[in-house]
Formats: C-alpha cells, structure tokens, sequence
C-alpha cells in the first residue's frame, strides 16, 4: 500500500510554568486553538490527546471528548494517549502512523499537563506512578530518586564529573533566554548547576527539569490535504516508539537505553537519514544524566562522553548538532505528557524558518526524542524541510 | 493500598521473587516470563538475603507517606543470586553506605497510610559490619 507523506502543518502552545488562571481545559483549547487558526479548510479526522496524569492533577480523565467538545468538534473521535512522560510523543507517533497509512487525511494532536496545582509531594507520587508500585513507590522512591541512583551510577562506572554533568543543564538554559514560551529564561553557569539543593545525592536541583504547567498542538495533514493549505510546512520523514525492560535497574547493562537506540535507528532507518544529516536534536533530558546517555545511545557520543562533550561545546548554540534550541526540558520546561508536543512544535518552528532568534541556520533536518519512565518507553521523530 | 500490599505481603517480608525452572535465573521483583531464556517456567522462590549495593542514592524530597524517614538510602542491591533488589538502605553508618558494601536483608516498617493510619512492614536493608 503506497504511504501518504505526511506534514506538521500549524503549531500553537502556551507558556510553560505557573498558570494559575488556567484548567487543564483551558490550557488545553489555547494550544489547539493556536494550532488550528487559519486552518479553517482543514478539519482534523481525529484528535490525539497526550497526558500523563490528568486525574491526578486536575481530577479529570476523559480527555479525548472533553477536549473535542470545546473545540466545537464534538463528533470527532478523541482519545487520550498515555505512556508517562512520552505521553505526548506517543500520541503524536500515533496520529502520524494513521495518516501515514492512509486511514486518516488529518490530526491534531494536543499535548496538556497541569502540574501546579499540586503539593510538591503529590506531583513526586504522580510521577512515581511511571514506575512500580508496588516495588518502586513501595519502598519510598521517587521518580527524581531512581535518576539519581543512575546518575551516581553513570558516575562512577563511567568516570563523569559533577562539573561534566552540570554542562546539559547549562546549554539548555541558554538556549531558552530568547524562548517565549520557556519556563526559566535565564543563563546560568556550571557552578549554579552543581550549588544548587540536593534532591537525590549525586543530582540537585538544577540537574531536575522543572514543574509547570502547558499545552502544545500540531496538525498533521498528509499530501491530499496539505494542498489546500497556505502555511509553511515541515515533513515528518519517520517515527518509532520503543519499550524496554520496565525498571532500568532490572536490565542486564543499566547504562545502555537501548530503547532510545531503538527508536533512533528505526525513525532513521523509515526516514533513510544519516545522522550526519541532522542539524538539531530536541532531545528528552528530565534529569542531566538522562540527557547524556539519550546523547550516547544515538550514537551523537561515546559512552561515558555525554556530558563531557556537552561540555566541550558539541552541542551548543552554534555547533554542529545543537539540541535543544528552545532550552529542553530543562528550561522551556516539561510539563510531562505535554512535553513530547513542545518538541514536535519547535522542529516545525526550527525547519520553516519560525524559529526567530531560536533559529538554527540552514536547518534541514531535525529530530525529537521523548522518553516515559527511566528509558522505558523511547519515542524518536525525525523531520525535515516540506519538500 | 490495603489489598494491594495484603496480596504480595509474603513477597515483601520473605523476599519471595521468581526462579526460572529452565534456566535457573533468579529475579525480585517475581517476572511472568524468564528475562534471561524467555521461558515461561516460572516459580516462586525465597531470595537470599544477601548481596551487595551497586549503586546509592540519598533522598530529601520523599514520597507522601515517607516524610517522617526522610533523608534516606535508597539502593539497588545486587543480591547473591544476581536478582536486583530496589530498597531503602536503613541502620546504618552514614559513611558505610557506599557501592560494593555488604548488605542484609532485615524487615521493618515501610510507610505508614495517611488517612487510616495502617502501618505497612518490608524488607529494607542494612550495610554489614
């Protein structure tokens, strides 16, 4: 069966952090909104809805038709997809294999969290439920408690740095000093990074993305319907989701995310890109040591050489392969089941040349990668200009 | 949270995990399929309750129901089967509680519920003199 080609079409998203005057609902509908403006010609066949905990941070669940409804596109399907904090990577991987495959001409896919409305301990137990409960939550560890007893693995196994660490944290942070819609828009040095309170010794604060609050959407639109669309474009060349062995601890090398591997190599393999090709990667980095070895296991390092590499300016503003244009979860933030939509939306901004002062140079290529849980579930996404 | 901890109480105060009856694996939590050989053989089977901490961390910000314990250890221990056990790291010298350490298995009262007051026992571990 011949594959449609598929396109990002429209963007919108709203600003990451503390929406205390916002719902879930509303954050929600001004993403969609912003997303669907001008599109009018256009009506998505389907609404995907990314979240991770909805019930627990707002007391809501049936997204899909909630969402649906106050879009006026009540008699749409609408679904919510959830794989934790890849929640909104999956959804969009989703809505982009059906209209690949034909079965749909048109999706909007909408990534929401609401955060903030919380304690701080119950958003640690909503982001525990990504693991065990019975053998994770049980004993008392949080999600921020198993990255670090990984971190401090990677460490000394590894031979990494408290220094070498803090450089991923770093770069995101200057990234999103010019990024409207980033959480935290100011620069910071490696000494804040490794000063900052501790969380789950060997990782402080500032190696922790962010609580907030947000909502990201994209439409997808394939060749039949991009036609009558005017706007600028980005192609969406290959997608994978991949699980692994469910607790990191569990698997045989706890340093290898062969999930994140695996959805690299098979979106590139779909997509039939080198990643020499590649001019920015959006990578998932909700702890510092996450964001290394996502870095190694693409291949982009040597293992042992994520952070150090960082540090040494491989992926800064500038370089070869930047990441995180817009500041990563870091500093745009990451408001979980949203997060993977922010990504999405910012290699459409980067590959239409939207991306202002974010903006890569001659950006041909790009990919996103989100992850659920400690490289439990990986999804990748590579894109390119619309050809 | 009462049932679900009465359901698995014997796993969590004898350490009962999974023995592949293939390949002889051993596992904890237990596994529904054998994650070395794939097979399905599997049967209950009563941890050691020794092993030695391969990597550590201190915790500040707890889960709710945990914040009377807080800071504390957390490890994953690789015990003498080669099973990897996730567990709080308690009763012990702070300078003791390092990767490669020697560990034992102890029971002790895990967390307590909030609303009704229930107090849930484990297994947590000590570092051995």
């Amino acid at each position: 069966m011949p594959r449609s080609k598929v396109y990002v079409s429209s963007a919108g998203f709203t600003k990451i952090g503390d929406q205390w005057g916002k719902s879930l609902l509303d954050l929600a509908v001004e993403a969609a909104r912003g997303a669907l403006k001008g599109t009018s010609k256009v009506k998505p066949q389907q609404i995907f809805v990314g979240n991770m905990f909805s019930a627990m941070g707002a007391r809501q669940e049936h997204l899909g038709a909630l969402l649906a409804s106050a879009l006026g596109l009540a008699g749409v399907p609408s679904v919510k997809v959830e794989s934790a904090c890849s929640s909104g990577g999956s959804a969009f991987n989703i809505a982009y294999s059906l209209v690949r495959s034909g079965v749909l001409d048109s999706a909007l896919v909408v990534g929401v969290e609401k955060m903030r409305d919380l304690e701080p301990e119950e958003v640690s137990l909503a982001l525990a439920m990504a693991e065990s409960a019975e053998y994770t939550q049980f004993v008392g560890a949080s999600f921020a408690a198993l990255n670090g007893l990984l971190a401090r693995y990677y460490m000394e196994q590894l031979d990494v740095s408290r220094e070498d660490l803090s450089a991923i944290p770093v770069i995101d942070h200057a990234n999103a000093v010019m990024a409207g819609h980033a959480q935290f828009r100011k620069a910071i040095t490696s000494d804040v990074v490794s000063r900052s309170g501790m969380v789950a010794d060997p990782l402080r604060l500032f190696d922790c993305a962010p609580v907030g609050d947000g909502a990201a959407a994209v439409l997808l639109v394939n060749d039949k319907t991009a036609s009558r669309s005017k706007r600028k474009m980005a192609e969406v060349l290959g997608g994978r989701i991949v699980t692994n062995e469910f607790s990191f601890y569990e698997r045989e090398d706890m340093l290898d995310f062969n999930a994140t591997r695996e959805a690299f190599v098979g979106a590139m393999a779909q997509a039939g890109l080198s990643p020499q090709k590649l001019s920015f990667a959006e990578i998932h980095d909700a702890f510092s040591v996450v964001g290394a070895l996502a870095l190694e296991a693409m291949g982009f390092s040597r293992r042992g050489c994520g952070s150090k590499d960082a540090k040494e300016g491989k992926y800064s503003e500038g370089s070869d392969l930047p990441i995180n244009t817009f500041g990563g979860l870091k500093a745009r933030g990451h408001p979980v089941g949203a997060t993977g939509v922010y990504q999405v939306a910012e290699a459409y901004l980067q590959l239409t040349d939207q991306a202002g002062k974010n903006q890569v140079e001659d950006a041909d290529f790009g990919i996103t990668h989100s992850i659920g849980g400690v490289d439990t579930t990986s999804v990748v996404h590579v894109f390119g200009k619309a050809s | 949270m009462a049932v679900q901890y009465w359901r698995i109480k014997d796993r969590y105060y004898r350490l009962i995990g999974s023995k592949c009856r293939e390949c002889g694996a051993e596992f904890f939590p237990p596994v529904y399929r054998c994650r070395r050989c794939g097979s399905g053989g599997i049967e209950d089977k009563e941890m050691p309750k020794k092993g030695e901490i391969m990597t550590y961390t201190q915790l500040h910000q707890p889960l709710p129901g945990f914040e009377a314990q807080a800071p504390f250890y957390l490890a994953v221990v690789k015990l003498d089967n080669g099973a990897r056990v996730l567990s709080q790291v308690v009763d012990s010298h702070e300078e003791s509680v390092r990767t490669g350490a020697r560990v034992r298995a102890t029971v002790r009262r895990a967390k307590v519920d909030g609303d009704s007051g229930q107090i849930f026992y484990g297994y947590k571990f000590v570092v051995e003199n």
